[in-house]
């Protein structure tokens, strides 16, 4: 048994923010994470962080994009803390190492990004998330932050509806051991991994999401998935918006500028859901190229320039689809990019579940309501990274620990043990293919009643059978099969609220777009979806969105 | 199996094996899969893992060049399994062999034991040391002063450099290649304020003066980072700031017996590097080189064109010179 005061489950750029906050107030904090926190998908976040810094931007000019952006289901409060903080927080993260990128005269660039009417995203080169993870890291190294690398969190516990602690399972040699601590802060990151496409890690499964679901948080507006234009067509693998925050154009099969017809004013730079939505169009009727992909068109910015702003498009394009941006225009196509929803928070990171505590990607505060703007995630990871680290080294403060996980350390020991032993007739990836073939056909980019109940069906028959899987190795070292069986339960749980949500929400709102309803509907619909845990069924129920100086508008650009 | 089509290859993947758990020793495994071009050899792991033997371990994550978790050997070089195309290296090789990483431990199959590799990085003090308080905005560093990061700063830790690195596979306690082109990112960086302290300490035993220049690191690193050039880098620096250790001291004796005599003096540079009490506590080293044959030949001549090496000595120096200013 091991214990903390405040435990961070995962180690990512929220993670991390989180851990560096809370050891500042003077928590034990310990971080566990099922990865080293240099591989956290953060380090994936390429383009840039926003913030308004520059000289003649406002705070409140980036609150509105974002509201708008989230086709004004965002909690307004929420975004306010955000958008004002932001500054502050590129200073912070320059001033403990992050290397910017700046002109001569030392100023910070910034480029401009999808659905901000201002250039305010800044960037390290396009590796972004790597340079802000690196910096996170190093301060953790720096702080003497325990670190539990490599071991997977398979359960939180809740004593007399209390957070008490924590179960995980250390990849390297099979040990099931409790972590005891006052406080929790989930911080795990995407879990799109129930989607064919998907531009996320194979360890993005939605893992703490949910954990703290099944442990009695309410998960928010988990029907809000964002699908990024410009994967490259076939591994799906980003290529970043700063490819057209750079000046790169959308052009389909018979060379159009499609993107000037579905977004007169911002062009390529319009909201992620309206370009992928604008390219899935394209490719229904029939102007995409065979395979349904289009052309993202970067050669007269020339190989110079891509190779000092974007260094990383150039790799991605050059080796994983063999194309020379500065001479030919890359394929791409729309992907699961990222999922609005998540645990349910306040404005400090505290969910329904008093000690549990989450941020990042798979938290919901909510600041992206139904569409995230580019450039607000990493953003979104230092500042609720940082609220919810010092809110949990407070709760921790003041809390004595709860002891007694022995009874479901027992239990998760009896759970590995049986999908270690199990001899099934279904593979583990034969279940998740079909998940993902499920999810994507049907609740993907549009969305309709008929798809979607079909979808539900399905994903409730595939939970039914996931108790006749196969593991198929019995090892305790590094046996990846058991943590990807362990996985599949995640997406699948997190799946069924997904559908349930969609088929429940009969509107089109940013991301979340219906051929059946295809107009927002304010009246009835200007609401969070929240979904419980009833451990043989989830249920939704509804709360209303913070509305303070931004009345919902029509949301064109 | 399924017949090939036009694109398609049928060939067989060759898999370290070892499990701890059930045998002592490695073996190897053999698949025959389909390779459809764009496969990567991470796609054709995924595939054996999967549907073929989920026994099989290997470490990854993003799937696109970023995470680091997936370097391994592949034919013989350490790269990343997931942007390493299998097509083209098959038609290269007519083979495909995945290993381990080298220079450090097997703990299972393809999976290395990193913390040798994570405690040089925790060893360097890989954290900006910044001087008196910070500006109240952004630091002001111009994009020239910026950009020598630019040869480390990308970095993502995946240990291919040094698991092809000669230096440490002769020497396990070497630093090794990323966590010096880490310890470089701060020295180079114009908001540490530690540079000489940091210099010093890199100065020590199994640091930058242990480098044997192979390049091998610049050569594999999979995000183009040049770690070799960053501890060259480093080492002038310290030669700059008057830090003096073995190795730079010997560098010293090697510039000038060359520029002097025309030709490697190795028992100048010897005396001159160690001085007479580290002559003689490396006399039975050189007992054995003896001993092996190895004895420097008296002999050899100067090398031809020596004024010119002597021009070019003194426009580097003179450069130099004007750099400081």
């Amino acid at each position: 048994m091991k214990r903390h005061d405040v435990l961070i489950l995962g180690g990512g750029l929220a993670g991390a923010s989180a851990a560096r906050v809370a050891h500042q107030a003077g928590a034990d904090v310990a971080i566990v994470s099922k990865l080293s926190p240099l591989r956290s998908h953060t380090v994936a976040a390429a383009g840039g962080i926003n913030a308004a810094l520059a000289a003649g931007d406002t705070w409140e000019g980036h609150a509105f994009d974002t509201i708008k952006g989230s086709d004004f289901l965002a909690d307004q409060d929420s975004v306010e803390i955000l958008c004002r903080e932001a500054p502050n927080l590129i200073v912070e993260m320059d001033h403990l190492g992050t290397p910017f990128s700046r002109d001569e005269s030392g100023t910070l660039f910034n480029r401009p990004f999808g659905g901000m009417r201002q250039a305010r995203a800044f960037f390290a080169g396009d590796r972004t998330g790597l340079a802000l993870m690196q910096t996170a890291w190093e301060q953790l190294v720096k702080a003497g932050v325990t670190l539990y690398e490599e071991w997977a969190a398979t359960s939180l516990i809740v004593e007399n509806g209390r957070f008490s602690g924590l179960i995980a399972y250390r990849i390297a040699d099979g040990t099931l051991e409790e972590f005891q601590g006052k406080a929790v802060v989930v911080c795990t990151g995407p879990g799109g991994q129930m989607y064919l496409k998907s531009t996320n890690a194979v360890t993005c499964t939605g893992d703490g999401t949910a954990l703290a679901f099944r442990a009695g948080c309410a998960l928010k507006d988990m029907e809000f998935v964002q699908f990024h234009p410009t994967s490259l067509h076939g591994p799906n693998i980003l290529i970043t918006e700063a490819a057209r925050g750079e000046g790169g154009i959308l052009k389909n099969a018979k060379g159009e500028r499609f993107m000037e017809k579905y977004s007169p004013k911002m062009v390529d730079l319009a909201p992620r859901d309206i370009v992928s939505r604008s390219i899935q169009t394209e490719a229904n009727e029939g102007r995409a190229f065979p395979g349904g992909y289009v052309h993202l068109d970067l050669t007269h910015l020339g190989a110079a320039r891509i190779k000092e702003r974007l260094p990383e498009v150039y790799q991605f394009s050059t080796e994983f689809a063999g194309v020379d941006p500065g001479k030919e225009p890359i394929p791409i196509e729309p992907a699961q990019h990222y999922i609005m929803g998540g645990i349910a928070t306040n404005n400090a990171g505290a969910t329904n579940v008093p000690g549990i505590f989450a941020a990042g990607e798979c938290a919901c505060v909510s600041l992206h309501g139904a569409n995230r703007l580019g450039g607000n995630a990493l953003l979104e990871c230092i500042a609720f990274g940082k609220h919810a680290g010092a809110a949990a080294a407070a709760f921790a403060k003041k809390t004595a620990q709860i002891a007694g996980g022995e009874q479901i350390l027992q239990q998760e020991d009896r759970r590995v043990d049986w999908l270690l032993k199990t001899e099934g007739g279904e593979r583990v990836e034969a279940l998740r293919l079909e998940l993902k073939q499920v999810m994507w056909d049907n609740v993907g980019v549009f969305r309709n009643e008929q798809d979607m109940a079909a979808a539900l069906a399905a994903v409730r028959a595939l939970r039914k059978r996931y108790p006749s899987i196969r593991v198929g190795a019995p090892g305790k070292q590094f046996n990846y099969a058991l943590i990807e069986a362990m996985e599949l339960r995640n997406l699948l749980d997190l799946s069924e609220v997904i559908v349930m949500g969609a088929l429940a929400r009969r509107e089109s709102r940013g991301a979340h777009s219906r051929t059946d309803f295809p107009s927002r509907d304010d009246p009835n619909w200007l609401k969070h979806t929240l979904a419980w845990w009833r451990g043989d069924r989830i249920e939704l129920t509804y709360e209303p969105v913070r509305i303070t100086q931004w009345q919902p508008q029509e949301r064109t650009y | 199996m399924a017949a090939a089509g036009a694109d398609v290859l049928v060939t067989k993947i060759k898999v370290y094996r070892f499990d701890p758990e059930v045998a002592k020793a490695a073996h190897y495994d053999e698949w025959d899969l389909d390779v459809k071009p764009g496969q990567t050899v991470l796609d054709l792991l995924h595939e054996v893992h999967y549907f073929h033997d989920p026994t099989l371990s290997f470490r990854r994550s993003c799937r696109s060049a970023i995470c680091g978790s997936c370097a391994m050997n592949i034919n013989g070089r350490t790269g990343l399994s997931c942007n390493t195309q299998a097509k083209p290296l098959l038609d290269r090789d007519g083979y495909l062999i995945v290993e381990p990483m080298k220079n450090m431990p097997v703990l299972k199959d393809l999976v290395a034991d990193m913390g040798g590799f994570w405690k040089a990085v925790y060893d360097i003090d890989p954290y900006l040391r910044p001087g008196a308080d910070p500006p109240k905005g952004p630091y002001v560093v111009p994009k020239h002063r910026m950009d020598l990061l630019k040869i480390a700063q990308d970095c993502i830790m995946c240990g291919s450099c040094l698991s092809e690195c000669t230096s440490r596979e002769a020497n396990p306690e070497y630093l090794g290649p990323a966590a010096l082109a880490k310890a470089y990112r701060f020295v180079a960086d114009a908001r540490d304020d530690a540079s000489v302290e940091r210099l010093k300490e890199y100065s020590q035993p199994n640091g930058i003066w242990d480098c044997d220049t192979c390049l091998y690191c610049n050569e594999v690193c999979p995000m183009g980072v040049k770690p070799m050039d960053a501890i060259m880098y480093m080492r002038e620096k310290a030669i700059e700031a008057g830090i003096h250790s073995q190795g730079s001291k010997h560098a010293l004796a090697f510039y000038d017996t060359l520029l002097e005599t025309g030709k490697l003096n190795e028992f100048k540079t010897a005396i001159k590097s160690l001085g007479i009490p580290g002559l003689v506590a490396q006399s039975p080293i050189a007992a054995k080189v003896v001993l092996h044959g190895k004895t420097p030949d008296l002999r050899k001549k100067p090398i031809k064109g020596m004024a010119d090496v002597k021009k070019l000595a003194a426009l580097v120096e003179k450069k130099r010179k004007g750099a400081k200013k």
